[in-house]
């Protein structure tokens, strides 16, 4: 085997394991640091608006409400589906 | 007499080599492939197109003052065409699978394992005659197994531009033969019983998470790996237009016209690389035959490491959707879903390999930026 071919592959070798190291490394912090930000948004981040929650929060007086109330619920599924 | 003599002299049919002949079939070639079996048509036709204009005989339109010439040194030798690639990836990609579970990460990490084993074969092949891949060379190959175009092309401009049409070339080719490559792979390193698991559902992200998700990888690539900078900061802005919500037009920009006038040059100026000196050598064909197996490693690697997290949590996960972490998006989440589906008519893997499959894109682009900041230097 050619000398200097050897040397490469060792020079290889030595990249393969840096590099997957670094590569594994990286994601597995990156791992952690959503982890870390989805727990932060839950605890602090602004509540997202609950369509059910709304149409009950409407008092149920008379039809103009109850049609107030259906409508307001549609247009809430209809931001929280677009926002997806 | 010797008017006629300077005409003929001047036609293509006399000053035609049998390399240009042989180019010129290859183009026509790969226009056919993709017309009649719509084989990646987006970037086959130009490519094609581009292998044609690029190898008239004394056009010169592929050389350094063409036309594709000029478009190739502004756009491919800058490293600009793929960058652009990719801010039109990060606009169009829905990072939410892997919010809600980040832990795919580690699936699209796994499957860079093809990468590196690629560089080693790459090496190995100098032991034959007719081979002389310097390191570089060989982390260019290498990068095929990423199974990401853009970040192939980004690599391969900044670390063998001669090698840059070949791998150019494998790297596509093979992301059109994602359905063909993967599933038997899969097939041999799975149970019947693994493949028919059926994953929990995703739970739902938040607006904030969405808008907060591509500062997150920035600042870890800013931290780490400044060299996957350039990548990983297109991604992540393009990204950034579509989760905001208050820039659709930028967003819609990059999504569409950006990323198709861009693949229409980039297209061209890879096609200008298949000229006959350049293409019609040994090293061709080493790379080609190194794309397959980088692609076939990158898979197992994921799909192993996929059974590991299967292991880890108890069954929970489907080693199938290992095998999307190898970029390619969404190609081989669709071929995730379709082997499950043989498995288990009812179980829907689509939603659960996107996760691993956005992390591949992630996983190539901080490969990428491993092997510039250690070969290059």
């Amino acid at each position: 085997m050619d000398a200097s071919v050897t040397a490469l592959l060792v020079d290889g070798l030595w990249l393969m394991v840096t590099g997957l190291t670094i590569v594994f490394v990286f994601l597995l912090m990156l791992v952690g640091l959503l982890d870390l930000m989805s727990k932060a948004v839950a605890r602090w981040g602004p509540q997202e608006p609950q369509p059910e929650a709304v149409a009950q929060a409407l008092p149920p007086t008379g039809d103009d409400a109850r049609l107030t109330a259906v409508i307001t619920a549609a247009i809430q599924q209809y931001r929280a589906r677009h926002r997806a | 007499m010797d008017a006629l003599l300077t005409l003929w002299q001047s036609t293509g049919i006399a000053n035609l080599t049998w390399r240009e002949g042989i180019m010129l079939l290859v183009g026509c070639g790969l226009i056919y492939l993709a017309i009649a079996k719509r084989f990646e048509p987006l970037l086959l036709v130009p490519i094609g197109f581009g292998t044609l204009l690029s190898n008239i005989p004394v056009a010169g339109i592929g050389g350094p003052d063409g036309m594709i010439g000029m478009i190739y040194a502004i756009g491919v030798e800058t490293g600009i065409f793929p960058l652009l690639i990719f801010l039109g990836i990060g606009a169009m990609t829905d990072f939410g699978a892997l919010i809600a579970r980040p832990s795919t990460l580690l699936l699209g990490a796994a499957a860079q394992f093809g990468i590196f084993a690629t560089l080693i074969g790459a090496l190995a092949l100098n032991l034959l005659p007719g081979f002389q891949f310097s390191l570089a060379d060989a982390a260019a190959i290498g990068i095929i197994g990423g199974a990401d175009g853009p970040t192939a092309i980004f690599l391969a401009s900044r670390l063998a531009p001669d090698l840059l049409g070949a791998i150019a070339v494998a790297a596509y080719s093979y992301m059109a033969l994602v359905p063909i490559i993967q599933p038997p792979i899969m097939r041999a390193l799975t149970t019947p019983a693994e493949r028919a698991i059926v994953m929990e559902q995703l739970r739902p992200v938040t607006r904030l998470e969405r808008i907060l998700f591509p500062f997150m990888v920035l600042l870890l690539c800013a931290l780490l790996l400044p060299s996957a900078a350039p990548l990983i900061g297109m991604l992540t802005f393009g990204n950034l237009l579509r989760e905001s919500g208050v820039v659709d037009r930028l967003s819609r920009a990059a999504q569409n016209e950006i990323i198709n006038v861009v693949t229409i040059l980039l297209g061209l100026a890879i096609g200008s690389k298949l000229s006959g000196e350049l293409f019609l050598t040994p090293q061709t064909l080493g790379i080609l035959l190194l794309g397959a197996i980088a692609f076939s490693i990158g898979t197992a690697s994921g799909v192993l490491m996929g059974k590991i997290m299967c292991w880890v949590t108890g069954g929970k996960v489907n080693p199938l959707i290992g095998a999307a972490g190898v970029s390619a998006v969404p190609m081989s989440a669709r071929v995730v879903n379709k082997v499950g589906l043989e498995a288990n008519h009812h179980n829907f893997l689509l939603m659960h390999a996107m996760g691993p499959n956005v992390a591949g894109v992630i996983g190539s682009a901080v490969a990428a930026g491993v092997l510039l900041a250690l070969v290059s230097g």
